[in-house]
């Protein structure tokens, strides 16, 4: 096992090689300033964004949106899927709309809610759930189903019932695969997110329209740290936020190898 | 006993009852129908399903003649996606095998990769608009970055998991590096790549009609979304979201199974489910 702090260079060595072969390119003048700024000048614009709290606001209402869109696909998702895996004609009902729902690309979403649900908030929150709403949805459903019919039966002839059987056996039994919902629930919201800013004309705030409105000045500078910020962001998601929900959970139990 | 009582049933209840998954499209497209029919809710806002299946056949006999509307606009966004996908898929696999071969290059890119997939498309689209101009080059080089991180991630995995066994035995047996090349490693990796190819094929196509909504100059069926969207043609946008869910599944069901068949089904690596 590496140390953490070995690892931290080792992820990134990378980064800082691209950024210094990047900031070579453009003092030796092989391309334009404007089309592709130094890192140099990214560093110092970012500096100039984060003290006058504008990075801030955005990333904050960023943040906002995702949070309320995504808990609501997390609740709802779980509670539907665990209806459907509970209910055999519920299930071979919706089902097989529900896989197709899924590879629907929530980007196409969007512009059907900016029709019936306004240019604002709503249709980025609803966006969001949407995209979060139906791979949970789906995992949660699929994980229920799978959970081994014996430790059912185990648990209720000990008595265990109703909301104490969800709770205490088919949720632990099936979070390895409601975790992989969760996981790309998360990335689905997240892609709903910058692309439902970038499209809904009276969203003032948010991390994506903050890279749409550089658009109108051809502010390069303020687009590459949009995308960086996006990235990252999208990557401590997951890897901080889920993969920490797995360690303490399946990973502890006992449910998932350790990698 | 109990198991083999609980199959019976299930094959009796599947045999009877196909038409269940019917039923709430059925429910649902007919109460749209109605509802929409008596005003209980806005038509302009949700035009009644028959109303939006006459503006596609509209669309699609519109300067038909010659050449029809509905089918220029998608054609253009198949054209996008050919030569996307093509670009995107190549350079990833090819990306994808050298950072399963080479450990250095692995732990180089793999952070670059994991930072830099996260990113949807459509935000990326600004910048390219500016490199680029509107129209093909942005929409083309989106999707093609799309398309070439799963393949690129995928096919890496594939190779780094080979059983060194196997390619032992081969060495052995006197397979050469062409022969190693193409009879151990493809086949192995060969499942890997096809979910890399069937979730960059995803990406590509997502990532072209969002693009498409921001960066297309005039034709494409994200396009066509995104105009009549502004212009609030509410049966123009369900009908091409109807589109291009229809035109993914049948991509989907049509090439990527065929794909599979004539591949990594053939030689046994993964079995019909």
């Amino acid at each position: 096992m590496k140390s953490n702090h070995s690892s931290v260079i080792e992820f990134l060595f990378p980064f800082l090689t691209v950024a210094a072969l990047w900031e070579l390119t453009v003092r030796l003048h092989l391309v334009g300033m404007e089309m592709l700024p130094p890192p140099s000048l990214l560093i110092s614009k970012l500096w100039t964004l984060t003290v006058r709290g504008v990075l801030l606001h955005h990333l904050g209402s960023s943040l906002y949106r995702l949070t309320i869109g995504y808990v609501l696909a997390v609740g709802l998702g779980i509670a539907v899927g665990a209806l459907l895996a509970s209910r055999r004609t519920l299930r071979e009902m919706f089902a097989p709309v529900l896989s197709m729902l899924i590879s629907v690309p929530t980007i196409a979403w969007v512009p059907v809610l900016l029709i019936t649900m306004g240019l604002g908030d709503r249709t980025v929150v609803t966006a969001i759930f949407l995209g979060g709403f139906f791979a949970i949805t789906y995992n949660t459903m699929r994980g229920i189903e799978m959970v081994n019919p014996g430790q059912l039966n185990a648990a209720r002839i000990m008595g265990v019932g109703g909301w104490r059987l969800f709770v205490e056996v088919l949720l632990p039994a099936s979070l390895v695969s409601i975790i992989t919902g969760l996981r790309l629930g998360i990335g689905y919201s997240w892609r709903a997110l910058v692309g439902g800013e970038m499209l809904s004309a009276l969203v003032e705030w948010g991390i994506g329209k903050m890279v749409y409105q550089a658009r109108f000045w051809n502010d390069v500078l303020v687009m590459l740290i949009g995308l960086l910020i996006i990235g990252f962001s999208g990557f401590l998601l997951d890897r901080v936020l889920l993969k920490w929900l797995e360690q303490e959970t399946v990973e502890k139990w006992g449910m998932l190898a350790k990698r | 006993m109990e198991v083999f009582w609980r199959k019976r049933r299930s094959n009796n209840r599947t045999g009877s009852r196909w038409w269940l998954p019917l039923l709430p499209v059925v429910v649902f497209l007919a109460g749209w129908q109605l509802l929409s029919g008596v005003n209980l809710i806005n038509p302009a806002l949700f035009p009644p399903p028959t109303s939006i299946a006459g503006e596609l056949v509209d669309l699609y006999s519109s300067g038909l003649p010659t050449r029809s509307l509905l089918l220029t606009h998608v054609m253009a966004t198949l054209r996008r996606l050919i030569v996307a996908a093509a670009v995107g898929i190549l350079s990833g696999t090819l990306v994808g095998a050298l950072m399963g071969i080479s450990r250095r290059l692995y732990r180089f890119l793999d952070p670059l990769i994991t930072v830099l997939m996260p990113v949807p498309g459509i935000a990326m689209a600004p910048l390219f608009i500016v490199w680029l101009g509107f129209g093909d080059p942005t929409i083309i080089a989106l999707g093609s970055i799309a398309a070439f991180f799963p393949l690129a991630y995928n096919t890496a995995a594939g190779v780094r998991s080979i059983d060194l066994q196997l390619v032992r035995a081969a060495r052995m047996m006197g397979a050469d590096k062409g022969t190693l090349l193409l009879d151990v490693y493809l086949p192995w990796a060969a499942g890997y790549v096809l979910v890399g190819i069937k979730l960059g094929l995803a990406r590509c196509w997502r990532t072209i009609i969002a693009v498409e909504f921001i960066a297309a100059a005039s034709w494409g069926l994200g396009y066509m979304i995104w105009d009549a969207a502004e212009y609030l043609r509410a049966d123009v946008v369900y009908g091409g979201i109807f589109l291009l869910i229809a035109i993914y599944f049948v991509i989907e069901k049509g090439l990527i199974n065929t794909l599979e068949k004539h591949t990594v089904e053939r030689w046994g690596m993964v079995r019909r489910q």
